[in-house]
């Protein structure tokens, strides 16, 4: 029983090792449903200054973080 | 972003408001915006500040992991689409569909 432990206990460790040395993880979401958004005020592409909370208690807000400007999604 | 253009009609006929944000200069920001014809708010995290704090900065890239956020009109996460599924709009169509009836 402790030995079966062990080992499972190694494959886990192993296995998070072996797939880093193939592809770093990709980055995982620290917020979650049910998370109050961090709020931020950034710059838009005509320099307008956008924060979320000018939408709270008026819209939804559908957050789109994308990889690169001139790329496709 | 072209998907969520061409299904502006529907999220703001659900009270939603598009957001896209990257870690591109505003100045890229315009430049593809004007290309593809986006004309909701295209925000630029310069320095990845924001991108960090939602905890999508993936440092083989230097940029965000592709995730979309819907986030109701008390300010909570009540969904979130990563990769492929961010991409294509339609279940984040549906989130803010079935939000505006909660309201």
């Amino acid at each position: 029983m402790k030995q079966a432990f062990l080992v499972a206990l190694l494959a886990a460790n192993l296995m998070p090792g072996l797939h880093a040395a193939d592809q770093p993880a990709p980055p995982q979401p620290s917020v979650k449903v049910g998370d109050v958004a961090p709020d931020f005020t950034l710059t838009d592409q005509n320099n307008n200054k956008v924060s979320l909370h000018e939408f709270k208690g008026k819209k939804n807000v559908a957050l789109a973080f994308y990889v690169f400007a001139f790329t496709g999604g | 972003m072209q998907a969520f253009q061409q299904n502006l009609s529907k999220l703001e006929a659900a009270d939603t408001q598009v957001l896209g944000v990257s870690m591109d200069s505003s100045f890229s920001n315009k430049a593809w915006a004007e290309k593809i014809g986006v004309t909701f708010p295209l925000l630029s995290d310069w320095g990845g500040d924001v991108t960090k704090e939602y905890g999508l900065y993936n440092p083989k890239y230097k940029a965000a992991r592709r995730a979309t956020f819907v986030i109701d009109k008390d300010g909570k996460v009540a969904d979130i689409k990563l990769d492929s599924e961010a991409i294509d709009p339609s279940k984040t169509v549906e989130a803010c569909q079935a939000r505006k009836l909660n309201r």
